[in-house]
C-alpha cells in the first residue's frame, strides 16, 4: 500500500508538472478512438441487424417442411421471445375459367415481427403501409393474380375449398425469399383460414417458417438450444446465407469498422511508444537518484509500472467516457439515416475499450519503461551514462502480441491475423533496412550541400538509430491513416459499381423462346436497359462423381440449401462478364458436356475441376464434367447462376428465358403495357428490395465516412504529438546554436530541411508499406481486386513532408523566440 | 530519523587495494590504483586533486555507486564489493546521503517534495514533518512549494543539503558541492553543510579541488593520477 501511495504521489507530481501530457493525450486518443469505434460498430451492427432482420421478418427464423413441436414454441415463450408463423405452399387457383399456380402464404396475427407490408386499398390508389396481415376470411393478392384470374378488389377468391374476399393488393412483403426465378404470384391469407382451405394434407409440399424476436442473449440461447434438435429438413435462416447481397455488404462494413479500430490502435500505439520513450528518457535522472537513495532495481520498475497502470486506468476510464460521448455524437450525426430506434450501446464494448487501453499501454510503453530499471546510480555523477536501449525483440514482441490479439479479436480469423502481422513484420524489417540505407546514402552528400542543408541533414544523421525509429513510427502512422482512407474509397466504389444508379430493378422470367426476340425489341424500344437474356432449365444437382450429393452437404450450409431445391441451369458460350474464373478454363474442347460451377458452392460441396456432376431435369438425367470454377458477386441484382453449361449440353430440354432490366419510377405504365402484350411472362419487382438495400449501403457509407474522419483526426493529432516527443534533443541543440550566434532564419531553415527530409522519408516508406498491406488486405480479407496506386503514393509523400515538416517546425519554434538560457533550463 | 552516536575510532569505511581501470582503444586505462584508506566514524575527510585525478571515481566506489576492478570497500563491516547492485542500493538507503555538484533535484517536484523523497521511499509516515523541519533549518521555510526552476543555485543546493540529511545518514558523500555556485553562495552552503554535519554527527566524505574548503575538513587525501600521495 505504501508503494501504491508513493506511486500515486509521484504520478500526481509528474502530472502537475506536465511530464505526462503527451502520454495521456496518446492514451486518451487510443482509448477514446477504440471505444468510440467499438461502441459505434457494435451498436450500428445491432441496429442494422434489426433492420436487416426485416428481410427475414424476424431476428431468428426457423424454416422446415414440418410443423414444429409445441414444446419448441413453449421454450421460446419461456425465454421471453415473441413469435409468429407463416406457412407457404403452392396451390392452383381457378376463377372465371382461368387457372393460375399461386404461392400461398398463411400468416399469423403478429406477422411480420420485423418490417412492414405495403398494400393498395384500391387498384390505382396510394401505397399503404401496414404492420399486420389480412383478417380471417380475407386475402391480399399480388396484382398479377387479379389480372390473370379476371378478378377485382372485393371479389371472392377460393383457395382450396375456402372462399376468401380479396380486400387489398399486396405490393411488398419483407421476407420474400427464394431464388427470383421460380416465383409464382403471391396470395396472403390468415393462418386461421388455413385448415379450412383443405389444401394441406399429409405429404403436401409445405414450408413452415417460424419467426422469433427478442433480446440478443435469449435469441442466442434459443438458437443454441434449437440447433442440436433440428432434423435434416429444418434449418435456421441466417442473413449471411439467405440474403447474400446484404450479408456480404454487412460483413465488409463490419470488417471496415474492425480495420478502423486497428488503425486507431496502431496510430495511438506508435504515439504511446514514442511518448513513453520520451517519458523514460526524462526520468533517467530520477531513477538514478532513486537508486542512490536506496531503491532496488525491481522497486524502481514496480514504482513506474504502478504509475503507468494507474495512469492507464485513469486515462482508459476517461477515454471510455469520451468514447461513449463519441458514439452518441456519431449516432446523432447519422440520426436522419438510421432507423428510428437504434439499438442501445453495449456495455461490453466499453469494457473492451478499457481493456484495449491498458493492453496498448503495456504493449507499447512497457519496453521503454524497462530501461528505467537499468539506469546506473552512477548517472548522478556522470549524466552522460544512459542505459542500453530496450531489446528489439522485447519492444516489437510485446507490441506485436498486443496488435495480434486486437486484430484477432476484430477479425475472428487467426490465419488472417497471422498473415497481416507476418506481412507487417516483414515490411517493417525491410523498411527499417531501407531507411538505414537511405540515411547512409545521405552521408556522402553532406560535403556537397550548402551549410543550411548540411546542418538539416546532419540533424537526421546525428542519431541514426533514433532517426530510423522515428521515420518508421511516422511511416506506420501515415500508412495506417492512408489505409483507412483508401480502403474506404475502394469499398464504396465497389458498392457503387455493384449497384449503379440504374441497377436492374425488375426481373422478367418465363419468357418463352418464341417471344424472346419480340420482348427484347420491345424492352429496348421502350428505352429500358436490360442485362442479357439467359436460357433457363430447372434441374437439381443429385450426384458428384456418382456419389449422392446429400452425403457431401453439411447442415445449414449453402450447399444444403442449393441441393434441396431445383436450380436455374443455363448455358452460354462464355461466362458472364462480371464473373471471374478462379480455376480451370472455359469449355476445354469447346464442346457439350461441360459445366462451370460457382466457387463458393463448389467449395461447400468439395467440387473440383474435372469432377462429374449429375443433374435431374424433369424425369431425365444429365451429366457434365466440371470445366471451371468462377466467383461472382451475388449482390449485383443481375441474373446469377450456380451452374452454367457449355452450349449444347442442355439441348432438347424445354427452356424459358430470363432477364433483368431497369425501369424508372415514371415508367410503370410501360410495364403494364408490356404485361398486357406478354401475359405469360412473369415480371418480378425487386425495386423495393433494391431501395432498401441502397439505404443500408448509404447508412454504412456515412458511418464509414465518419469513422474515417475520426481516424484521420486522431492520426494527425497523434502525429503532431509524436513529433513533439522527439524534440527535446533538437531544442537543446538549437538553443546551443542560438547561444553561439545562429540567426533565427538560419535555424528555422535547418529545421525545415531536417523535418522535411524526415517527413519525405516517412512518406515514401508509408507509401511502400501501404501498398504491401493493401495487396494482402484486398486479396485475403476484402476480396476486392488490388491495383497499384501511384497517386496515393505521391500524396503520402507530400502529406509526410508537409505534416511532419510543419509539426516539427512548430515544435521547435519556441527556441527562435525565447532566450536560450530559459529554454535550456526548462529541459 | 536515524542518529549515529558511535564516534571515535571505529572505522566506518575501509578500502583495501582499491583500483579502477577501463578498457580503451589504446589499452587499459588506470583511473585509480591501489587506494588503501580507513575513514573513522564522525570524521570529515576531503579528497582533493586535479581534474582527472580520480576523485569522483573514488567517491563513487566508496559510496557503492560503481564497482572496482580490484580491491574492496567495507562499510560498517560489510564488504559492499561483494554485494549485488540491489544489496548496495539497500545499504545506501540505510546509511548514505549525497550532495552533488549539479544538485540533482527532480524538476517536477517542489522543494518540500524533493526533501521528502528519501523518507517516502522507505515509507516513513513522518516524511513531510521531517522535511519541513530540515527546510526550515536551511532557511527555506518559505520556499516549500517552489520547484527547482524557481530557486537560485544556492537555494537549490540548500534543498539538496536538506534532502541529504533528512533520512539521518551515517555517511554523507559530497561531490564538489560548491562547484556550480559563486564563492559567496558557496561559502554559505558549506557553512550550512558543516553545521548540519556536526549537529548530526555524520561522517563526511567531500570531493573538492577548493583548498580552503578542504582545509575545513579534519583530514585531507590528495590524489594524483589515480594514486594517493
Amino acid at each position: 500500500m505504501k508503494r501504491f501511495n508513493l506511486a500515486l504521489r509521484l504520478l500526481r507530481r509528474d502530472g502537475r508538472s506536465g511530464e505526462l501530457t503527451l502520454l495521456v493525450l496518446a492514451l486518451l486518443i487510443a482509448v477514446a478512438g477504440t471505444s468510440t469505434i467499438s461502441l459505434f460498430a457494435d451498436r450500428l451492427q445491432r441496429t442494422l441487424s434489426v433492420q436487416v432482420a426485416e428481410f427475414l421478418a424476424g431476428d431468428l427464423v426457423l424454416a422446415g417442411s414440418q410443423a414444429i413441436d409445441d414444446s419448441w414454441r413453449a421454450r421460446a415463450a419461456d425465454l421471453g421471445l415473441t413469435q409468429s408463423q407463416t406457412t407457404e405452399f403452392s396451390s392452383v387457383l381457378l376463377e372465371n375459367g382461368q387457372m393460375l399456380l399461386a404461392a400461398i402464404k398463411a400468416v399469423g396475427q403478429s406477422y411480420p415481427l420485423r418490417g412492414i407490408l405495403k398494400t393498395l386499398e384500391v387498384e390505382e390508389g396510394e401505397e399503404v403501409t401496414v404492420r399486420q396481415g389480412p383478417e380471417p376470411g380475407t386475402a391480399w393478392v399480388e396484382k398479377r393474380i387479379l389480372s390473370a384470374l379476371q378478378l377485382g378488389l372485393g371479389d371472392l377468391l377460393t383457395v382450396g375449398e375456402k372462399p376468401l374476399r380479396v380486400t387489398r393488393i399486396l405490393t411488398y412483403e419483407p421476407d420474400k425469399r427464394g431464388d427470383f426465378y421460380s416465383f409464382s404470384p403471391r396470395v396472403v391469407i390468415h393462418q386461421a383460414d388455413l385448415q379450412a382451405t383443405g389444401v394441406i394434407q399429409p405429404g403436401s409440399h409445405v414450408h413452415y417458417f417460424y419467426q422469433f424476436i427478442g433480446a440478443e442473449p435469449q435469441l442466442k440461447a434459443f438458437k443454441q438450444w434449437l440447433k442440436p434438435q433440428l432434423n435434416p429438413s429444418q434449418r435456421i435462416l441466417d442473413i449471411h446465407e439467405d440474403r447474400p447481397e446484404l450479408g456480404s455488404a454487412l460483413q465488409r462494413a463490419e470488417r471496415y469498422l474492425g480495420l478502423s479500430s486497428i488503425v486507431v490502435v496502431l496510430i495511438a500505439g506508435v504515439a504511446i511508444a514514442m511518448a513513453a520513450g520520451r517519458y523514460t528518457e526524462r526520468h533517467f535522472n530520477a531513477a538514478a537518484l532513486f537508486r542512490c537513495l536506496g531503491c532496488r532495481q525491481g522497486e524502481i520498475l514496480w514504482l513506474y509500472t504502478l504509475q503507468f497502470l494507474l495512469l492507464g486506468a485513469l486515462a482508459s476510464a476517461a477515454g471510455c467516457l469520451l468514447g461513449w460521448l463519441g458514439q452518441l455524437g456519431l449516432f446523432y450525426v447519422l440520426k436522419p439515416l438510421l432507423p428510428q430506434q437504434p439499438a442501445d450501446p453495449g456495455l461490453l464494448a466499453v469494457v473492451f475499450g478499457f481493456v484495449t487501453g491498458m493492453a496498448i499501454l503495456l504493449g507499447f510503453a512497457l519496453p521503454p519503461l524497462l530501461r528505467l530499471r537499468e539506469v546506473s546510480p552512477l548517472r548522478v555523477l556522470r549524466r552522460e551514462l544512459e542505459p542500453l536501449p530496450a531489446k528489439a525483440w522485447l519492444v516489437y514482441g510485446l507490441a506485436i502480441a498486443v496488435m495480434s490479439a486486437l486484430i484477432g479479436r476484430y477479425s475472428n480469423d487467426w490465419q488472417m491475423t497471422a498473415s497481416v502481422i507476418g506481412t507487417g513484420l516483414l515490411s517493417l524489417l525491410v523498411l527499417g533496412l531501407l531507411i538505414a540505407c537511405a540515411l547512409s546514402l545521405l552521408r556522402p552528400l553532406l560535403p556537397r550541400l550548402g551549410v543550411i542543408w548540411r546542418f538539416g541533414v546532419q540533424g537526421l544523421l546525428r542519431n541514426r538509430r533514433a532517426s530510423v525509429s522515428q521515420i518508421l513510427a511516422f511511416s506506420i502512422t501515415l500508412a495506417a491513416m492512408s489505409l483507412s482512407f483508401t480502403v474506404r474509397n475502394d469499398l464504396i466504389d465497389q458498392w457503387q459499381q455493384q449497384l449503379p444508379e440504374r441497377a436492374p430493378n425488375y426481373f422478367a422470367l418465363n419468357i418463352i423462346p418464341a417471344q424472346q426476340p419480340a420482348f427484347a425489341l420491345d424492352l429496348s424500344g421502350a428505352g429500358m436497359e436490360g442485362s442479357a437474356f439467359y436460357p433457363v432449365v430447372r434441374g437439381r444437382l443429385v450426384a458428384i462423381n456418382a456419389e449422392p450429393v446429400q452425403k457431401r452437404v453439411s447442415k445449414d450450409s449453402q450447399g444444403e440449401a442449393a441441393t434441396q431445391r431445383d436450380l436455374s441451369l443455363t448455358w452460354a458460350a462464355a461466362i458472364p462478364a462480371d464473373n471471374t474464373l478462379t480455376a480451370g478454363e472455359i469449355w476445354p474442347q469447346n464442346e457439350a458436356g461441360w459445366v462451370s460451377v460457382e466457387r463458393k458452392l463448389a467449395d461447400n460441396l468439395n467440387i473440383k475441376v474435372g469432377d462429374e456432376l449429375q443433374f435431374t431435369i424433369g424425369s431425365e438425367q444429365v451429366s457434365a464434367r466440371v470445366a471451371n470454377l468462377r466467383s461472382l458477386e451475388w449482390d449485383t441484382m443481375k441474373p446469377n447462376f450456380y451452374m452454367i453449361f457449355s452450349p449444347g449440353t442442355l439441348d432438347g430440354f424445354p427452356f424459358t428465358y430470363l432477364t433483368s432490366f431497369y425501369l424508372p419510377d415514371a415508367g410503370k405504365d410501360l410495364l403494364n403495357q408490356l404485361l398486357k402484350t406478354y401475359p405469360a411472362i412473369t415480371v418480378l419487382d425487386v425495386d423495393q428490395v433494391l431501395k432498401q438495400f441502397k439505404t443500408i449501403l448509404m447508412q454504412l457509407t456515412q458511418a464509414i465516412d465518419l469513422l474515417l474522419y475520426f481516424a484521420l483526426a486522431a492520426g494527425f493529432a497523434v502525429l503532431f504529438a509524436a513529433v513533439y516527443a522527439t524534440l527535446d534533443d533538437r531544442i537543446r541543440q538549437a538553443a546551443l546554436m542560438r547561444t553561439l550566434g545562429a540567426k533565427r532564419g538560419w535555424l528555422a531553415s535547418t529545421h525545415l530541411v531536417e523535418f522535411g527530409f524526415l517527413g519525405a522519408l516517412a512518406g515514401t516508406m508509408a507509401a511502400i508499406l501501404q501498398q504491401v498491406i493493401l495487396y494482402v488486405f484486398y486479396s485475403r480479407v476484402m476480396h476486392i481486386p488490388y491495383r497499384l496506386s501511384w497517386l496515393s503514393g505521391a500524396a503520402l509523400l507530400a502529406i509526410g513532408v508537409v505534416s511532419v515538416g510543419l509539426a516539427g517546425y512548430w515544435g521547435v519554434r519556441e527556441v527562435l523566440n525565447r532566450s536560450p538560457m530559459r529554454v535550456l533550463r526548462r529541459l | 530519523m536515524r542518529t549515529h552516536s558511535e564516534q571515535g575510532n571505529t572505522p566506518i569505511i575501509e578500502t583495501r587495494n582499491l583500483a579502477k581501470s577501463v578498457q580503451t582503444l589504446e589499452g587499459e586505462l588506470h583511473i585509480l590504483s591501489s587506494v588503501d584508506l580507513i575513514i573513522k566514524s564522525g570524521e570529515s575527510i576531503a579528497i582533493v586533486g586535479e581534474s582527472g585525478s580520480g576523485k569522483t571515481t573514488l567517491l563513487s566506489l566508496l559510496a557503492g555507486l560503481d564497482t572496482p576492478s580490484r580491491g574492496s570497500v567495507v562499510i560498517k563491516g560489510r564488504d559492499i564489493t561483494r554485494m549485488s547492485e540491489d544489496g548496495r542500493a539497500a545499504l545506501r538507503g540505510e546509511l548514505v546521503g549525497f550532495v552533488f555538484q549539479s544538485f540533482q533535484l527532480l524538476p517536477a517536484l517542489t522543494a518540500l517534495e524533493n526533501v521528502m523523497l528519501p523518507l517516502e521511499l522507505i515509507g516513513d509516515p513522518e516524511a513531510e514533518a521531517a522535511a519541513r523541519v530540515l527546510l526550515e533549518r536551511v532557511g527555506l521555510g518559505r520556499r516549500l512549494s517552489h520547484t527547482p526552476r524557481q530557486l537560485s543555485g544556492g537555494e537549490q543546493q540548500r534543498v539538496a543539503l536538506a534532502r541529504a540529511f533528512v533520512a539521518g545518514p551515517a555517511i554523507l558523500f559530497a561531490d564538489e558541492p560548491t562547484g556550480n555556485l559563486d564563492s559567496k553562495t558557496g561559502a554559505h552552503v558549506i557553512d550550512l553543510l558543516f553545521e548540519l554535519n556536526q549537529e548530526r554527527h555524520t561522517t563526511l566524505v567531500l570531493v573538492t579541488h577548493d583548498a580552503s574548503l578542504a582545509a575545513r575538513c579534519g583530514r585531507m587525501i590528495r590524489l594524483d593520477a589515480g594514486s594517493m600521495v
